[in-house]
């Protein structure tokens, strides 16, 4: 029976109340473990047309008559456009429209941050685009920008009030403490840096739009579109059958989309806007900057105490200040958290989220806290983890499921290593191992839709109007189908990419595309069996395989249906784990390379754990470039952006993958959904910063507290050590 | 825009190699031709000992036993594998620094204006030498290598010491090298050395510039080290690292490079 | 000017400073071939060229006249592909032709290529999604 119910819905951190219409979710949860399908490997069903390149991404795809967008951008981060003469555009060989500020609301002549859409020109030819798009006289009057967060917050300039949260007696648990830890953190700008840049392809058909678009949530993008057009949504067509990654930036239309509408809508052509990389790390999002001044406290045995912390979130000109402060306020068991976070608006391009916003940047901060505090105490950080954890969410609420203290027994044989590890040090080079826990969330959420088809063949199509950005999430559902349906898995194909061909479907972000999918094409499925059975039993063939039940059907079908059903009322459901890694620091060159990660994480049962792991690679990695060399740069006296490139901008490369040792606890989290089933895009990249930092310390003994740890930052923090132990070595005995 | 292939060494108009320096400039509008000429059908690309073909592309010189350790190091630690395919000894010799406000097309001094915007901004990846008038590092691996080979280069008019193929900007001159417009390297040649080898600090493992790079080179019982990334021209290093000038932000680049001088020194047995 | 692509012969048009990517996507409606950052950087776009690998966002379409191209869609039969996605060798899939072009060019060299060269040569080719290890392991048992 169909219920509606009001219920909270969380997306990357952020809750929303929301009204849902939920079906009962009236299925058992199969059992933990492998089944025949599902909790086994399966290699992708998408993955021979992307390796051959027959897979239509957005940037491929060409319409009859379709035009090219060029977009001017303001350079400057803040300025205003003084004048500005699209004429010499218009008459510029192959332009068929050009439009300027005003013309639509996302272009403007107030340039609040580099990259500030102004302009945008169409033309046959992307060339034509471009040569037109220099044409254009645009003269800015350039001003001062705010660029410094810690002066943002003094002036007051923010997004959203300053988020107060707090718990116990902060001040009475300094007091408590034997031992008391400051350390101020910093983390750096990072970009999402997805292969396929943001673009979309626009068309006007009769009363509608047909948006095909790279990007993480089809019916969200449909929403945004329709309401920014004026639409009913319905006559509003999303489309997207592949697309190259997204990290959390590809959630929203942008300014690309509704330019490429309004050139669409001038022209009566198809229009294609498509962001250049130095675009796409320019103005399609990052990971903001962060300070975390930290505080700990803790009694001699290590039971914290208190825990104290002022973040300060350098948001940039639009978007949210994200959970900096979650891991302080939700990982340990301290009876007394006090944060207070600010979310800087600034005069650079806004964040957007990009993998566990906040949870990557705050768990940086705490966890080498932690290891700090360990330091002090002389205790084993693990041993000092194991001693604060606690069972029961401290903020109330209890967990639907937990098993930090089974990922911390797996990581056991790992962490053991470090005596190896550490004797194989020389004297240049020092080897270390260190150990960061994760908590995230990642139990997704109604709503989300899935139909059936199965055929007289015995061969079952998923329908839904889902994306899958690449985390294999089709292959998934099609497993889950199969066990369902009880039949192999090369009889299940899966229909997605598109909002008028199949029912609602979830974000593909916060880790929430397979708890939130999963369900509902179980419940799909298993409405189909049951129609089966049925027939099976007025055949006289009870138990037989569904080839043989519905092979007389010719061209006869059995349709099913499947909703997700709520989460479980009163329960927080999280994702935690736990990563060691071992490194090696050159301490003449400041050079530090990752030699080993080991990773436990526990995020419910395991659908596939070839795509899993994966995954838990794919965070990982991204998790390194954090650390060690990714940054973007702004001149500081302009606030210019100087590393938009991927010369100057650093990913890894493969040259610079360590030995990665994946383990899931794969036990099913028996409150959650007919599926007992988390996501898993984002648990990954969360401890890796940490367990980084903190193999440094356990090699050199020297403190890190800066993002990324360039070899400037190694050889600062190796020469502060190093005083420091001189002035150890020097004071008089007994202090 | 043309392109022509050359037929003589005489050029007329912007040449053009393996390209993967001149074609991105111009499409970044950092480089302006009408005329385009393709130099690879006159540009020799052999390997002897001792004498190299400006045309040789990094890719055949890093799998080359012949060559001395110090070259082929630099050629396997440069740019990627598609650009050590596409590009010439020659044309790795010539291309510009990776300095971001220049490549971003900034009116810095070498851009003709009158700022060096690195000086006073970020600069963490730039000159620790001969950084007053302009801070930008000069990327070559190569030239490093060859610097301390104390190579001589013969161009399409003349030949000189690799040394003077390369000058600093000045207020009046803002060029780095001493190569006329139309004027080609043709051919690298160098004597024989006893040890040789080159030692690169970068930000990841592969595919990145030199933050620092050490080339020396042992021959006769006198040892000659070279670095690249280090000042606005390969830099011939005179001592020790004593008379470095960085900047606030790139003074560790001096501790980088006095490690890797010693290992380079020790490693050669100097 | 003229272009021999996957075996087959072309007559090309385009104006001096058109890329060999922009070519082979645009004219020859050969999108198998990817455009990640469009200035040398990525590697999304490697091609071979007389069976070179080499960044076809910066190769000049004129400068390879009369040459032998190969793209993704030469090597659809390549036992690399099945290896790719045997071993879950990619996620978005948006970097993976020109993995398997530069891993392709890699085997017909060194066909059991050790982890140390196989990270040599794939170095150019910028993964986002992180799938490096298997890619590392697809290279390392494509025969299989």
């Amino acid at each position: 029976m169909a219920r509606l119910i009001r219920t909270e819905k969380e997306v990357e951190g952020r809750y929303e109340e929301v009204w849902l219409v939920v079906e009962e979710d009236s299925l058992d949860q199969w059992p933990a473990g492998p089944r025949e399908i599902v909790g086994r490997d399966a290699v992708r069903l998408d993955g021979r047309e992307r390796a051959t390149g027959q897979a239509v991404y957005t940037a491929d795809l060409v319409k009859p008559g379709m035009l090219h967008t060029a977009v001017l951008r303001s350079p400057h981060p803040r300025a205003r456009v003084a004048s500005i003469d699209l004429a010499p555009a218009l008459a510029s060989p192959g332009v068929h429209a050009a439009i300027g500020p005003g013309d639509i609301e996302q272009l403007t002549g107030d340039c609040t941050y580099q990259g500030t859409a102004v302009a945008a020109v169409c033309a046959d030819t992307l060339a034509h685009a471009r040569t037109a798009l220099r044409a254009i006289a645009c003269e800015f009057e350039v001003l001062e920008p705010l660029l410094d967060p810690d002066e943002a917050v003094r002036r007051g300039s923010l997004l959203g009030q300053p988020r107060e949260r707090s718990r116990g007696d902060y001040e009475r648990g300094l007091a408590e403490a034997d031992v008391v830890v400051e350390a101020e953190f910093r983390t750096q700008v990072v970009l999402h840096n997805s292969m396929e840049t943001h673009q979309a392809v626009v068309e006007w058909i009769a009363d509608g739009i047909e948006v095909h678009i790279s990007t993480q949530y089809i019916w969200g993008i449909r929403d945004a579109v329709a309401q920014g057009l004026g639409l009913p949504p319905d006559k509003v067509r999303i489309v997207c059958h592949y697309m190259g990654g997204g990290f959390g930036s590809k959630n929203g239309p942008d300014d690309y989309t509704f330019i490429a509408a309004e050139l669409a809508k001038r022209t009566h052509r198809p229009v294609k806007c498509a962001l250049t990389r130095r675009e796409e790390n320019t103005a399609a999002g990052n990971r903001n900057a962060t300070i975390q001044r930290l505080t700990v406290g803790a009694r001699s045995d290590g039971t914290l105490t208190a825990l104290g912390g002022e973040f300060v979130n350098a948001v940039g000109w639009d978007g949210w200040s994200s959970g900096t402060e979650g891991p302080m306020q939700m990982l340990y068991a301290c009876p007394n958290v006090k944060t207070t976070t600010y979310g800087a608006k600034l005069n650079l391009p806004p964040m957007k989220a990009f993998r566990a916003p906040g949870f990557v940047e705050g768990t940086f901060g705490l966890e080498a806290l932690l290891d700090e505090l360990a330091s002090k105490l002389d205790l084993d950080p693990l041993e000092l983890r194991r001693r604060n954890h606690t069972a029961e969410a401290p903020e109330g609420n209890e967990y639907s499921g937990k098993n930090l203290l089974e990922c911390y027994r797996r990581a056991e044989p790992h962490w053991e290593r470090r005596h190896e590890v550490r004797a194989r040090s020389t004297d240049t080079v020092k080897r270390g191992v260190g150990m960061a826990s994760q908590i995230w969330y990642g139990g997704g959420g109604p709503p989300s839709y899935a139909w059936i088809r199965v055929g007289s063949d015995g061969r079952a199509t998923v329908v839904t109007a889902m994306q899958d950005i690449g985390t294999g999430t089709k292959t998934a559902m099609a497993q889950i189908a199969a066990e369902e349906l009880g039949i192999p898995l090369d009889h299940v194909t899966v229909t997605l990419g598109d909002s008028d061909r199949g029912p609602y479907a979830a974000i593909s972000a916060g880790s929430s595309t397979t708890p939130s999918m999963g369900p509902a094409v179980r419940a799909a499925a298993a409405d189909a069996r049951e129609q089966i059975e049925d027939i099976a039993e007025q055949r006289g063939l009870k138990g037989a395989s569904v080839a043989d039940v519905v092979d007389v059907l010719e061209d006869s079908q059995i349709l099913g249906k499947g909703a997700r059903g709520p989460n479980p009322a009163g329960m927080q459901v999280l994702t935690f784990g736990v990563q060691v890694a071992e490194v090696a620091v050159d301490i003449e060159t400041g050079e530090v390379w990752v030699e080993r990660i080991a990773a436990v994480h526990d995020v419910g049962r395991v659908i596939n754990p070839l795509g899993a792991s994966s995954q838990i690679e794919g965070g990982i990695i991204q998790g390194i470039g954090h650390t060690l060399s990714e940054e973007r740069l702004h001149d500081p006296a302009t606030g210019r952006l100087l590393t938009t490139t991927l010369d100057a901008y650093k990913l890894p490369t493969i040259a610079d993958v360590p030995e990665i040792v994946s383990e899931l606890v794969d036990e099913p989290d028996l409150h959650l959904t007919n599926l007992g089933s988390k996501g898993l895009g984002e648990p990954p990249i969360i401890p890796t910063a940490a367990a980084i930092a903190n193999a440094i310390r356990d090699a050199t003994g020297a403190d890190v507290r800066r993002l990324p740890i360039s070899r400037e930052e190694m050889l600062r923090a190796l020469r502060e050590a190093e005083a420091r132990q001189k002035e150890k070595v020097g004071a008089p005995a007994g202090v | 825009m043309e392109l022509r292939r050359a037929s003589s060494t005489t050029i007329d108009g912007l040449p053009v190699h393996g390209g993967t320096e001149v074609v991105p400039l111009l499409r970044a509008g950092l480089l302006h031709a009408e005329t385009l000429v393709d130099i690879r059908g006159v540009v020799p690309r052999d390997i002897a000992p001792g004498r190299i073909g400006g045309g040789a592309t990094l890719a055949q010189l890093e799998c080359d036993p012949e060559i001395p350790d110090v070259l082929r190091e630099a050629c396997r630690l440069a740019a990627s594998p598609q650009l050590r395919n596409m590009g010439s000894l020659a044309g790795n010799l010539l291309q510009s620094t990776r300095c971001w406000y220049w490549r971003l097309n900034w009116p810095c001094r070498l851009h003709g204006g009158d700022e060096c915007f690195a000086r006073d901004g970020e600069h963490r990846e730039h000159a620790i030498y001969a950084n007053d008038f302009c801070a930008s590092a000069h990327p070559s691996d190569v030239a490093a290598a060859l610097l301390a080979l104390d190579a001589t280069v013969r161009t399409t008019t003349r030949e000189l010491p690799l040394a003077e193929l390369y000058r600093l900007p000045t207020e009046d001159d803002r060029r780095t090298t001493t190569l006329e417009p139309s004027e080609v390297i043709l051919e690298v040649t160098f004597d024989e050395c006893d040890r040789s080898v080159y030692l690169k600090a970068m930000e990841r493992k592969r595919w990145a510039f030199p933050l620092v790079g050490v080339a020396a080179v042992r021959r006769a019982g006198e040892t000659r080290v070279a670095l690249a990334g280090a000042a606005p021209i390969p830099w011939l290093l005179a001592e020790g690292l004593d008379d470095a000038t960085p900047l606030p932000r790139n003074a560790y680049k001096v501790d980088v490079a006095r490690a890797l001088v010693k290992r380079a020194r020790a490693t050669i047995g100097a | 000017m003229q272009l021999t692509v996957n075996g087959h012969r072309y007559d090309v048009h385009g104006e001096v400073g058109t890329t060999l990517a922009e070519t082979l996507r645009d004219e020859l409606s050969l999108t198998g071939t990817k455009i990640a950052c469009g200035e040398g950087h990525c590697g999304a776009c490697t091609v071979l060229v007389e069976g070179e690998p080499v960044l076809s966002c910066i190769t000049l379409a004129h400068a390879v006249d009369g040459a032998h191209v190969t793209t993704i869609e030469g090597l659809r039969d390549h036992k690399m592909i099945d290896a790719f996605v045997r071993s879950d060798a990619l996620q978005c899939g948006f970097c993976t032709p020109g993995q398997i072009v530069s891993a392709v060019a890699l085997v017909e060299s060194k066909p059991a290529p050790t982890t140390e060269e196989i990270r040599h040569a794939m170095a150019g080719n910028l993964c986002r999604c992180g799938a490096y290890p298997k890619i590392e392991e697809a290279i390392r048992t494509w025969q299989d």
